[in-house]
């Protein structure tokens, strides 16, 4: 686990060439460009606050008012998470002919993934702080000091999906089809983790319970905590969070240098 | 030709260094891989996981071997050469040596850094410069953002890029993209590099500047692992080469000794195939209803035989060696004894008849010809079935392939029974030289100009 890490500190130089190229590449040629970042989850956010915000209100629960900003301080940080998994698994089948061809670091290419997402996430994060700000004039009590705790959040969930990313990415050269369970597994989560609702809203005790105990939850109360309330976390929260990385970190890290050796010849 | 056991490395006396330390050193090396098993998947992802192999503890059906049992030693400023055929293992080796690939058994030991110059380019991002590739190129090989803005100008001088280096990669042209990858990676200062079959892409211009490099890295006591079907370019630039046949290591030495044994080896196969292209085209040949020419066309749609089968062409083959040693084959050396002969059947008895043989290229060029009536013979009475013998005491012909025409006609040359591409064969020589004629020949000289026999 330590050798990952190890390996990936030493490229941090590549890293960080890679992850530029990753996002020039992206929108290259593309009109609109890098606004494609604040884009593709503003109009996420637009389609779920008018679902939820208006059509399915009653069910969803009250309490959490301005909803769009309540659904932005959650939503944000899952599509940085989500995308992160999505293409960090693929990054190793992606990149088949550079590991097979050249004697590449390995655990680059997961790891560009999260990287060039967290870049997208930061780039739309201003629109999210901007219309927390708006809301704030407008005298709902959003955001705050604790805002400033923000990158710590962000810094303690980032073991977590670099983590997993490493070790699914592994998986997937050696088992394709952890691609379409992932992809569905990301759908599960993202309605089991309280992002399009707070838990009080959940009717059932046991399906309270149940999003009490997605390991991804303290990560979505903490940023509602930080960007919607404006106020620090609790210490409990930073401790489950803080486990939840290290156990994530230390997995996703051992199955990738478990299963390292083979991947070449697997993808 | 007989198979010769892998030479031992470099003899060394015990507790000695070798003369020159070896750079490259490969000791009983083998690579396996796993026989792809359609929903076998989950299979390979257990014994990937807990045994950190995909091929440990698979019995012979399950794996592939690719290579088997090679060693060898690259010292300090030699260069060495690794020749076979298509899936013989040489990629393999070379992955193996660059440390892409884990060996199943043996080890590789490498003094110093390597530069793989295996797939050129792998890893250029298409959408983006060049000029942005050579710097995330040369990240992949182990330099430093500012080790490549150093060697920038030489690289993209090296390319010959020009201007273009501020393009995106996909508008280059595929040797483009070859030459930038070469310079990058000759601009790497590794100990040890590997090249694999990249020089035949660029230009002829590209390819001397390379060759440039590769002597001076060898001449700055580097070590050059060479993988190329280009057996002049093996035997001129290595000091010794490996014949790889099937992942094990069939001869190993001085490159002109190892890839003379590989071409005869490549040629006495197109023997075998020569022959057994003739053993199908001899399968029962249907006679042609009435005197008409028979309908056998070659693939371009010319006729291969034709005729009014008065007299029938049977067979024809070659004989090759001295007399009384000779045995029908389809390889021969140049200027090795040969004999042509035909069989050939007459059902009512000829007295105007002519035998002649044709060799020409696969091309159609005309190689030379003869038959019976320019060689002065009368005929005099042909029937029944009879042999017609064209004995040849030095075949000097120039390496290559080459085909026969056999035709048997009347004097004024309207054909009884004329076969075109009759079989083919292959002639190989000990020295090298164009054109189809190889007359015996030798090099000789005095006053101010001196050579070094070959070895």
């Amino acid at each position: 686990m330590l050798d990952t890490a190890a390996q990936i500190a030493r490229f941090r130089g590549l890293l960080a060439t890679l992850t530029a190229r990753e996002l020039k590449a992206r929108y290259r040629g593309s009109a609109l460009g890098f606004l494609w970042s604040l884009i593709n989850p503003l109009l996420l956010l637009a389609v779920y606050s008018a679902v939820f915000g208006w059509i399915l209100q009653p069910v969803r629960g009250g309490g959490v008012e301005p909803y769009a900003l309540f659904l932005v301080s959650g939503l944000f940080p899952w599509i940085w998470f989500s995308s992160s998994l999505l293409e960090g698994s693929a990054s190793l089948v992606t990149h088949a002919g550079l590991i097979r061809k050249a004697l590449f670091p390995a655990e680059l290419l997961p790891t560009v993934a999260v990287a060039a997402n967290l870049v997208h996430f930061l780039l739309a994060l201003p629109v999210a702080l901007a219309a927390l700000a708006i809301g704030r004039a407008l005298g709902y009590p959003v955001a705050g000091w604790g805002t400033l705790a923000l990158p710590a959040v962000v810094l303690v969930q980032l073991p977590l999906a670099a983590g997993l990313a490493l070790g699914l990415a592994a998986l997937t050269a050696h088992f394709k089809d952890m691609r379409d369970i992932l992809a569905n597994l990301l759908t599960l989560l993202f309605f089991a983790t309280p992002i399009l609702y707070p838990i009080e809203a959940v009717p059932v005790a046991w399906m309270r319970a149940l999003v009490r105990a997605n390991p991804l939850t303290p990560y979505t109360l903490a940023y509602q905590d930080v960007l919607f309330r404006g106020t620090l976390p609790e210490a409990s929260l930073w401790l489950q969070m803080a486990a939840v990385s290290l156990v994530g970190w230390a997995a996703g890290a051992w199955f990738f240098g478990r299963l390292k050796e083979t991947v070449v010849e697997a993808v | 030709m007989s198979e010769v056991p892998p030479a031992p490395p470099a003899p060394t006396e015990p507790g000695r260094e070798p003369a020159a330390r070896a750079l490259l050193t490969v000791e009983g090396l083998g690579k396996r891989y796993r026989r792809s098993v359609p929903g076998d998947q989950l299979r390979t992802l257990k014994s990937a996981l807990l045994e950190g192999s995909l091929t440990r503890g698979l019995g012979p059906e399950q794996a592939i071997t690719a290579l088997e049992g090679v060693s060898f030693e690259v010292p300090a400023g030699q260069a060495f050469g690794v020749i076979g055929g298509n899936g013989s293992g040489k990629s393999t080796l070379l992955k193996v040596v660059a440390g892409i690939l884990r060996p199943s058994a043996g080890r590789v030991e490498v003094r110093g850094r390597v530069a793989a110059l295996i797939e050129l380019g792998a890893g250029f991002h298409p959408e983006i410069s060049g000029r942005e590739n050579v710097y995330i190129n040369g990240a992949v090989l182990g330099l430093s953002r500012r080790e490549v803005d150093r060697r920038f100008d030489d690289i993209v001088a090296f390319s010959g890029l020009g201007e273009l280096i501020d393009e995106p990669v996909k508008t280059y042209s595929s040797g483009m993209y070859v030459r930038l990858g070469f310079a990058v990676a000759a601009h790497t200062d590794a100990e040890l590099l590997l090249v694999d079959e990249v020089l035949a892409v660029g230009d002829e211009a590209f390819a001397h500047r390379c060759l440039r490099r590769i002597d001076e890295h060898l001449a700055a006591g580097g070590s050059v692992l060479f993988v190329s079907h280009a057996l002049d370019l093996v035997e001129e630039l290595c000091d010794r080469v490996l014949w790889l046949d099937g992942g094990r290591p069939r001869l190993l030495g001085a490159p002109r000794r190892v890839v003379d044994a590989y071409r005869q080896a490549v040629a006495e196969e197109e023997g075998r195939e020569h022959l057994a292209a003739k053993a199908r085209s001899e399968e029962p040949a249907p006679a042609p209803a009435g005197g008409a020419s028979g309908a056998e066309l070659d693939p371009a749609g010319e006729p291969l035989r034709w005729g009014s089968r008065r007299a029938e062409i049977e067979r024809a083959r070659l004989l090759v060696g001295a007399p009384g040693t000779v045995d029908e084959r389809y390889c021969v050396e140049s200027g090795e004894a040969v004999v042509f002969e035909i069989e050939a059947r007459a059902e009512a008895p000829l007295a105007d008849f002519v035998f002649g043989v044709a060799v020409t290229t696969p091309r159609g060029v005309e190689c030379w010809g003869t038959n019976t009536d320019l060689a002065g013979l009368e005929a005099r009475r042909f029937a029944g079935r009879g042999r017609v013998r064209l004995v040849c005491p030095a075949l000097r012909l120039g390496p290559g392939e080459y085909l026969v025409d056999v035709a048997v006609h009347a004097r004024d040359g309207s054909p009884y029974d004329y076969r075109r591409k009759l079989f083919g064969f292959t002639v190989t020589a000990r020295d090298r030289g164009v054109g189809v004629y190889f007359p015996e020949h030798r090099w000789e000289a005095d006053g101010g100009v001196e050579w070094r026999a070959p070895v």
